[in-house]
């Protein structure tokens, strides 16, 4: 773009958010290059620059979002919403320069509602500031990701994302009631007032998961919770994985805990073995439950019964309080894989009947054609019908080539082959970290003739293809 | 880029971490992506590695408060201040420092201080070298809230404790702030020094400085001989030993834990104990440690909006859990809760929560 017409829209970009948050800058353009996404870092390590956008905003609200969207689909300039930048698949790097679009500060808490249960917020607020908005008043939002601190609102609902005490509170969208979206026009729509509804299909769902590539999501209502009465924890040890998984599909029948954590034997060695304290062999299971007392006594009793019937071994409270506490410690740099290692989260979910043929599929996949590759495994969300494997490949600095594209290559090949091994045996592309760019190729083999749902919604809606170009395979 | 192994150590840990964005009061006002230590980690990883120009990110090195909010909540143990600090050194040395921090840099080598202000004739009367405990009251509080210096001085006075005073008062925290460890940030913290060995014990007012003698003057070998004690936990044992005779109206006060009390010397309650003398404690909901930093007054010169906002979510803090009488510990907070305080609320110097009991 010539400096007269990039001056010029940036002009238009300053009248619509005010000069201070429109910048042109070298620190803020870098700033929002790198997300989590393992290629975006492991570039940047090597020194080299990420794809960068040419103008940084921060509108205030959805009538600010709004004007950013009419000049950008005048001038037909893409734009990428960057909420926390902590979604590990790409999906908040402006691949195609133009516009970035920060949304954290949209921060603001509106309401707290204890009479319907929810918080209206802005949807660039830090989850964990809704949680202290909650807090404040003595509830509790019940979103437990590890990224609670790092991650915004809008960027969960944007990545379907999940929190530890999923089994009982739900996903994300299972948190949300109204939403407030700003359509690529620059229209501000309204989601139902409430969720649940027979007034045709669900919007919410439409733009849950969209990943930024049909609006921007400007305002959300969280649900909140009454703080249980008592959180209780239990630690098991189970022989194999096949009697966990049996185990905790029948707990699940009975009532459901919040916190269900099946570690595989690799990751009972490793990460619990370090974090925890766990030294023995076996698969790990950490389950909490929680709510009024008397409820929590009974279930309780049904856990211990039906876990002892297969043979877990019962170790007390100790380990799963321990976890509790260092829930998060997993993820600081040191605690956990990090450059230069060469690492993914494959998380994938499925039925009962096909989660473990996956997880073993995936394992034999990645360990016979990635020999370099270590792979481990949990189990972290869970429901009376399936659950999801977070699994993952780490492969030491002596293997990762030097080369940040044969890097690539490798890192790619490996995420093609397990993901198709996923999908190949009934999973899904992906389960709570979204697609981005990192699968978006990926969509097509999970969906076939289906995309075209998805592909018509982007086209009537963003018929400039302005919104997140080559994310979520659209 | 001269940096110590420890900086680019916590900068490669730092520059791929999210996870302290939430507890920094600068990010919070902004809602910047930059006003991270993951970001500030980042950028000088880029610097190390040739991606790009020291002058490029040095704004934003200038845009964190060394509050240590960020390194108290992180579960690793680094501490992002360090990469910081070294980086500013760096920054000046190379003469790529931000016109606005440069002209602070000049105000205060004509004027003796960032401010370019000369100390309220106010305090003139007090100045005496009478006694051997010397009330240290800083350069904040002496340019900036005369007012408390008198009022700490004449409670002490109540106490039956007669205090040295001096309007030279310089800890060195402006050099250390805007410079990093130079030779002029060295210079005035070995004259300071020397100064305060004169005396048998000091009595530190602002925490800013009272953590620059305890921690940083150590750290770079400048010996203090004198006894050095907060300002706080001298009218605690006041109050205590009976010097002081308060009675409590049983008001409740919130106190505004300052970081550096709180996070730096590991003192999250003689204010606490003080209010409890005087009144009782309401709390809110981030606090100790994990308290939010309300105001600074450098970054006030050159980011005033920006501070104004901190002080602001500091209040909205309050308001949320009901907190009306806010009570801080250091001149910087005090200012900047006083001159955005809502309807309703008010805010009070820890010696003027004492004088309202005495
Ligand atoms: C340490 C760490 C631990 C993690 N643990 C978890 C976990 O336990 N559970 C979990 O689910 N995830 C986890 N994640 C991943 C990450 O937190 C989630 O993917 C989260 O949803 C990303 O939100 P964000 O605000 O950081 O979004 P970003 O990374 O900024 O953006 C993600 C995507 O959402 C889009 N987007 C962002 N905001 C909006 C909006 N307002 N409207 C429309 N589109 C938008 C972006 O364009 C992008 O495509 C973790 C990440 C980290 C760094
Ligand atoms: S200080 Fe800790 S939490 Fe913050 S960015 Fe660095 S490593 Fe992460
Ligand atoms: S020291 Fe304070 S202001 Fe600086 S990055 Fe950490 S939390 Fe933010």
């Amino acid at each position: 773009m010539n400096d007269f017409l990039f001056t010029q829209i940036l002009t238009e970009l300053e009248d619509a958010v005010g000069r201070e948050n429109c910048s042109v800058k070298e620190i803020d353009k870098v700033t929002h290059s790198v997300d989590y996404f393992w290629l975006s870092r492991m570039w940047a390590d090597r020194g080299r620059r990420m794809p960068e956008a040419d103008f940084v905003v921060s509108p205030k609200d959805a009538t600010e979002t709004s004007k950013v969207l009419k000049i950008a689909n005048y001038y037909k300039i893409p734009v990428t919403t960057w909420g926390g930048g902590g979604g590990t698949q790409g999906g908040a790097i402006p691949l195609c320069g133009g516009i970035l679009l920060d949304t954290k500060r949209m921060n603001k808490i509106y309401e707290v509602n204890t009479e319907s249960m929810y918080i209206e917020c802005g949807a660039g607020a830090i989850y964990k500031h809704v949680e202290w908005a909650a807090n404040e008043k003595g509830y509790a939002t019940m979103h437990y990701p590890s990224s609670l601190t790092c991650s915004t609102v809008g960027g969960f609902l944007a990545h379907r994302g999940i929190g530890v005490v999923s089994t009982k509170y739900g996903k994300i969208d299972d948190m949300v009631l109204q939403m407030e979206v700003v359509l690529p026009n620059g229209d501000i729509i309204n989601t139902s007032s409430a969720p649940k509804h027979a007034a045709g299909p669900d919007l919410n769902q439409i733009f849950i998961g969209s990943e930024g590539t049909l609006g921007i999501i400007t305002k959300a209502q969280i649900r909140i919770y009454v703080q249980p009465e008592v959180r209780r924890f239990r630690g098991f040890l189970f022989k194999d994985m096949h009697s966990a998984f049996v185990a905790s599909r029948e707990i699940l029948q009975k009532f459901k805990p919040s916190v269900m954590r099946l570690y595989n034997e690799a990751e009972t060695a490793s990460l619990i073995k370090k974090i925890v304290g766990v030294e023995k062999p076996g698969a790990f299971m950490n389950i909490a439950y929680e709510g009024v007392k008397e409820i929590v006594d009974v279930e309780e009793k049904i856990l211990l019964e039906t876990f002892a019937k297969y043979g877990a071994e019962d170790l007390g409270s100790e380990y799963g309080e321990k976890w509790w506490k260092e829930k998060i410690t997993f993820f600081y740099p040191g605690h956990m894989m990090d450059l230069p290692q060469m690492f993914g989260t494959m998380d994938t979910i499925a039925p009962y009947d096909k989660i473990e043929k996956i997880y073993y599929a995936m394992k034999e996949a990645i360990e016979t054609n990635f020999p370099q590759a270590k792979f481990i495994a949990h189990f972290s969300h869970w429901y009376e019908w399936g659950s999801m494997i977070y699994d993952r490949f780490i492969i030491d600095e002596k293997d990762v080539p030097k080369d940040p594209v044969e890097a690539m290559r490798l890192h790619n090949a490996i995420w093609n082959l397990g993901v198709r091994t996923a999908i190949a045996n009934g999973g899904v592309v992906n389960d709570h970290h979204g697609v981005g760019m990192k699968l978006g190729r990926l969509m097509k083999e999970q969906y076939g003739p289906a995309m075209q749902v998805f592909e018509g919604i982007k086209k009537s809606l963003d018929p400039n293809g302005i919104m997140n170009p080559f994310k979520l395979g659209l | 880029m001269n940096i110590s192994e420890k900086s680019k150590g916590i900068i490669d840990s730092c520059r791929f971490c999210w996870m302290c964005r939430h507890i920094c009061p600068i990010g919070n006002a902004t809602g910047l992506e930059r006003n991270t230590a993951r970001a500030r980690a980042l950028g000088a990883s880029l610097v190390v590695r040739g991606a790009t120009k020291l002058k490029e990110i040095s704004d934003n090195i200038y845009e964190c408060t060394l509050c240590g909010a960020c390194t108290n909540n992180c579960m690793t143990g680094w501490d992002p201040k360090v990469f910081i600090q070294e980086l500013k050194t760096e920054i000046v040395l190379n003469g790529v420092a931000p016109d606005y921090i440069m002209g602070l840099i000049e105000k205060y080598q004509t004027t003796g201080n960032v401010y370019g202000v000369l100390a309220c004739a106010c305090l003139n009367d007090l100045v005496n070298n009478d006694s051997d405990v010397l009330f240290f009251a800083g350069q904040d509080a002496i340019l900036k809230t005369p007012e408390s210096v008198k009022n700490s001085i004449a409670l002490l006075n109540k106490a039956g404790v007669k205090v040295s005073f001096g309007l030279d008062q310089d800890s060195s925290a402006a050099w250390w702030f805007l410079t990093g460890k130079t030779a002029e940030t060295l210079s005035v913290a070995t004259k300071t020094a020397e100064k305060l060995n004169q005396f048998k014990t000091v009595v530190v007012y602002d925490p800013v400085d009272y953590k620059l003698f305890l921690h940083e003057y150590k750290e770079w070998g400048i010996d203090i001989t004198a006894k050095v004690i907060g300002f706080n936990e001298y009218l605690l044992s006041l109050i205590e030993n009976g010097s002081l005779k308060v009675k409590n109206n049983g008001k409740a006060y919130s106190l505004q834990d300052n970081y550096a009390y709180a996070r730096e010397l590991d003192d999250t309650q003689t204010g606490r104990k003080l209010i409890s003398k005087v009144g009782v404690v309401k709390d809110m909901l981030l606090i100790g440690k994990e308290a939010n930093l309300a105001g600074q007054l450098i970054m006030a010169e050159y980011m005033p909006n920006v501070m104004t906002e901190v002080a602001l979510n500091r209040w909205q803090n309050a308001i949320n859990m009901d907190c009306k009488t806010i009570v801080t510990e250091n001149p910087a907070e005090y200012l900047a809760l006083k001159a955005t305080t809502p309807d309703g609320y008010q805010v009070l110097s820890v010696e003027e929560m004492i004088l309202e009991n005495i």
